[in-house]
């Protein structure tokens, strides 16, 4: 052979040395050997072209080669899994669980929170944090064309009473609308259905009153009417044209309070008494909430700088100056486009549990893979020895067990696709427990999904890999002897399978503990916890202007209301309230002005209510400290009432009685406080409120406002029949609408919360199973391994009960243990999570001592362990001892 | 392999039909089949190295030829070299291939005559 052909013979073996070891092992000399053969051959007759044909053909098939392997090593693992069919199915119920559980309850927790529907590119819309503003500043915002791409006015809820012109009953209804400048619809990116939106054009004042209904309002009270576009409606009393239907499943900008009509600002005072007083052009009447769509780039916290230096410059200008604290921002701006009116903090809270409690079941999953991969590594230390004897190397049987673990895990994710997109459709064609007309847009997050996916991949890989690179170091003559009681490195006989379930339990209880702790927190954090005694407690809500009261008469009216009803039979108690339950809809900033050489301190975002005279007496809330209001007070605008919080924020430990503070452009005295209600949804931390008394003034003023009053009966008594005929008696002209009871309030409030409330719990039962799945099945693999030791004890003549105690005392003493690191563990890791967050240092706050959880978690996890040991202990001491002892 | 039906293989693959043809009444090596092959066919089919050991250790798997027990007189044999032959049941695989062709060209044959004909 010439040189020039031993060069291409070089790299034929080079090639050929490539080929996959089990190949070279029966056909690798062969292969050389023709190689030496045909390459002279092949050279004489084809030349160069037929060596690099030669060459092209060994390399072109080396992938292949690979490729049969792969498919080889695919039907073994897919052989030995079905050969045992018990660990595939806990480790692809367990993965699939997890993923399809994580997927499903996370989306629909999300959902709450998520974006608004009918809404264009909703992240990119912001809206000022609890607070409102006037429609000149409005404008101002809306040219600020570097900062906000546009901007848009609301006001709202705002009720109409509404005629559909045809309807023969002439009958008004209430219902919700916003009043909104020209720039809405544009604004948010909605384009109506059929019609028009509004536009700076077509909507200028004194033009004929104009109206854009909801689909909603389109199909209910319209008909569905293909030509609703251009019919008139009579809206408190005037009639306006229906210029658009709005697109399907639009109900404004904040679905939680939905709103079915669309009124220009530019409709006049008839058409809405809300605009009354020349809003529009007074920049002291901060009643507009102002939605922004941020310009191109800008993000919240430029977008937050760039308004509040602007708000500080139209503040100097119109000399508005001095009102305004100016200290800090001006003005905060949060997210808006959600389907409730999400606070930063709100979305923290969801977005931090979700995290937790999705790492927290994702470790469940991998702890139950780990055990059981671990476990079953451990007992297929024969069959490795057995192929590595055969000629199998190393590298093959690791790549074996590889490919099962990641048949396991991608079985199992299959299944958990499934089941989330299962669960998802079953919970969004649930009807929402709930009155707030929404449907959930419930989809899986796609990154949620590939993420858990990938995580459970790695476990697998990770865990089925650390038996294989253990397993195929043994020592092949040993482990053929002894099986899967040879020792492994480290450990002793006993060692490693008790290792693995008290780790196994340590594991389980530790993650499903801290789950319970998390899930429990959010459920404190999310009730809504008022002290109200809700028995016999009703409402009815009152709107005199509306009904065409003067103000004079209105606060007339609203002076004399409660005795006049106090008088009737079974009614124990009166208040008048601006609204029923304590929102946070309106917020304020108190200072405390400097005293007694104190500095003074100021308090911005404070949730701000009118209440009327005994207020906390009807509502059975005692007072902390001082009086409440009384007749009295209505004469003047000047005590107040604190809750503890605002009292604490304000004047620290200091009494806060006879204390003097300043809301906007008044004095108040406090006279008393009150305890902390917490009125809002996922409010981690109780909200600051004043409670300024409801004087005729601020009838006056405010004389669009409706005024709900609380009506406390006596047990057995018909009150709010008595109610309603001394209201027709005494004022025939005032319509009394909304009458509830308090209870059905709080359940409409509460509503959200218990969704998503049981959201959480579901995932803490579905965390039960998942601790469960594990440990039983790491536990009675154990004791299905010691069959043999069983065997050999019943043969030397233990009997079957004394085998069994036996079994169980170790189990017992195993779960013992594992109980005691679990729990340690689980404390340990919720002080982690306090520490990092915030939000969960609040809410944990005495939820992980909840004795039921301590030892009830436990105790069901240890009995299950307890009947994992027994029940295949019993079946081990009914087999013949000859058989089990034949086994290995 | 007997529980497999040989017409499952058919019609066979050029060069499994041409290894399995070389076999018949002869074990031969890898070369000598490379070897056949190319005699056979006048140079027209050459069954590279890696190709032909891929073919053998899929004909192995589906039972349709062996690795022979029997080596040639020690002067001629080379102890790198393994030997093949045809199974039973890799027989009736050629065989059925064979009749196969034969019935083709029986049909091509009758068409030509007709075409004669007319």
């Amino acid at each position: 052979m010439t040189s020039r052909l031993r060069i291409w013979l070089t790299f034929y073996r080079r090639l050929a040395s490539a080929y996959p070891h089990e190949f070279r092992m029966r056909y690798g000399e062969d292969l050389d050997r023709l190689g030496e053969d045909a390459i002279p051959d092949v050279w004489r007759r084809y030349g160069v072209a037929g060596l690099v044909k030669l060459l092209a053909d060994i390399a072109f098939r080396l992938p292949a080669m690979y490729l049969l392997e792969i498919r080889q090593d695919v039907v073994y693992a897919l052989r030995m899994l079905a050969k045992s069919p018990g660990f595939t199915a806990v480790a692809m119920l367990s993965v699939g669980l997890g993923i399809g559980m994580c997927c499903a309850v996370l989306a629909e927790c999300r959902a709450i929170v998520g974006p608004a529907p009918g809404l264009r590119d909703p992240a990119t819309l912001a809206t000022f944090f609890w607070s409102q503003a006037s429609y000149p500043y409005f404008e101002r915002y809306r040219d600020a064309r570097q900062t906000v791409a546009s901007a848009a006015a609301v006001m709202g809820p705002v009720p109409f009473a509404v005629v559909v012109t045809g309807d023969k009953s002439g009958r008004a209804e209430r219902v919700s609308g916003h009043l909104v400048s020209p720039e809405y619809f544009t604004t948010l990116g909605v384009t109506p259905a059929a019609g028009r939106g509004f536009g700076p054009e077509t909507e200028k004042p004194g033009m004929a009153p104009v109206v854009v209904v909801s689909d909603r309002f389109w199909r209910t009270h319209l008909g569905a009417d293909p030509h609703a576009v251009g019919r008139t409606l009579r809206l408190n009393g005037s009639m306006a044209t229906i210029v658009g239907v709005g697109p399907k499943d639009f109900l404004g900008i904040w679905p939680q309070s939905p709103a079915d009509l669309f009124v220009p600002v530019t409709c006049g005072v008839s058409l809405a008494p809300e605009l009354s007083g020349d809003p529009l052009h007074r920049s002291d009447r901060e009643i507009f909430r102002v939605v922004f769509r941020l310009a191109h780039g800008v993000t919240l916290p430029a977008a937050e700088a760039a308004l509040d230096a602007l708000t500080r410059n139209i503040d100097r200008e119109t000399g508005a100056w001095h009102n305004r604290d100016r200290q800090g921002r001006v003005i905060r701006l949060m997210p808006a486009g959600t389907v409730g009116y999400a606070t930063p903090e709100q979305h923290a809270l969801v977005d931090t549990f979700n995290v937790v409690l999705w790492a927290l079941v994702l470790s469940l999953v991998c702890a139950n893979l780990a055990g059981l991969l671990l476990a079953r590594g451990s007992q297929r230390r024969r069959e490795i020895a057995i192929r590595l004897s055969v000629g199998a190397s190393r590298v093959r049987l690791v790549r074996q067990f590889l490919t099962e673990s990641v048949l396991l895990s991608f079985a199992g994710g299959l299944a958990g696709i499934v089941l989330a997109y299962w669960i998802t459709h079953v919970l969004s064609s649930l009807p929402l427990p709930s009155q707030i007309p929404l449907e959930f847009n419930c989809h899986i997050d796609l990154h949620v999904l590939a993420i858990t996916l990938a995580i459970a991949l790695a476990a697998g890989i990770g865990f089925g890999l650390a038996p294989a690179l253990a397993s195929t170091r043994t020592d092949i003559g040993v482990t053929l002897k002894k099986g899967a009681q040879a020792p492994l490195r480290g450990y002793r006989r006993f060692g490693l399978r008790n290792l693995f379930v008290v780790g196994q339990m340590a594991a389980s209880l530790m993650l499903l503990l801290v789950t319970w702790f998390v899930a429990l927190a959010f459920l404190s954090a999310a009730r809504v916890d008022t002290g109200i005694e809700v028995a016999n407690l009703n409402m009815v809500s009152l709107d005199p202007v509306r009904d065409g009261y003067s103000a004079e008469r209105a606060a007339a009216l609203f002076t004399n209301l409660p005795e006049e009803l106090s008088r009737i039979d079974g009614v124990r108690a009166v208040a008048l309230t601006g609204s029923a339950l304590p929102s946070h809809g309106d917020s304020t900033r108190v200072s405390a002005p400097a005293a007694n050489g104190k500095v003074g301190q100021v308090l911005n975002l404070v949730s701000r209510e009118r209440i009327g005279a005994n207020y906390f007496a009807t509502l059975g809330i005692p007072l902390v400290g001082g009086r409440e209001f009384d007749l009295r007070d209505r004469e003047r605008d000047g005590p107040a009432i604190l809750s503890q919080t605002a009292a604490r924020a304000l004047f620290g430990v200091e009494d806060p009685i006879g204390r003097r503070i300043r809301e906007r452009d008044s004095n108040y005295t406090v006279v008393g406080v009150s305890r902390d209600m917490r009125a809002g949804l996922l409010i981690a931390r109780p909200v600051a409120t004043v409670f300024l008394p409801l004087t005729p003034e601020w009838f006056g003023k405010n004389a669009a406002q409706r005024v709900t009053v609380l009506v406390r009966g006596m047990p057995g008594w018909d009150t709010m029949a008595s109610v309603r005929d001394r209201m027709a008696s005494l004022h025939s002209d005032l319509t009394v609408f909304d009458e509830h009871t308090m209870q059905e309030d709080l359940d409409r409030v509460n509503s959200l919360a218990q969704w998503t409330s049981a959201m959480y719990v579901i995932l803490g039962f579905f965390a039960l199973l998942l601790a469960s799945i594990g440990l039983g099945a790491v536990t009675a693999y154990a004791v299905v391994r010691r069959r043999k030791e069983i065997g050999i004890r019943m043969a030397l003549g233990a009997r079957a009960r004394q085998v069994r105690g036996l079994v169980l005392r170790e189990g017992t003493a195993l779960v013992a243990v594992g109980s005691a690191l679990g729990l340690s563990g689980a404390f340990a890791l919720a002080r982690v999570f306090s520490v990092y967050s915030d939000v969960l240092a609040r809410s944990f706050g005495n939820r992980h001592n909840n004795p039921l959880l301590l030892v009830g978690a436990p105790l069901v996890l240890a009995g299950l362990a307890m009947l994992a040991c027994y029940l295949p202990a019993r079946r081990a001491t009914k087999i013949d001892p000859m058989s089990a002892l034949r086994e290995e | 392999m007997t529980d497999k039906d040989p017409r499952d293989f058919l019609p066979l693959h050029q060069n499994w039909f041409h290894i399995l043809l070389s076999l018949v009444g002869a074990e031969q090596h890898g070369y000598g089949i490379m070897q056949e092959v190319l005699d056979r066919t006048n140079g027209a089919v050459r069954i590279w190295p890696a190709t032909l050991y891929g073919t053998l250790q899929r004909l192995i798997g589906d039972g349709l030829i062996e690795e022979s027990d029997e080596r040639p007189v020690a002067e001629l044999d080379d102890a790198r070299r393994r030997y093949y032959k045809l199974t039973k049941f890799g027989r009736k695989v050629l065989d059925l291939e064979c009749e196969r062709l034969q019935e083709m060209l029986r049909m091509v044959q009758k068409k030509r005559r007709q075409e004669a004909y007319e």
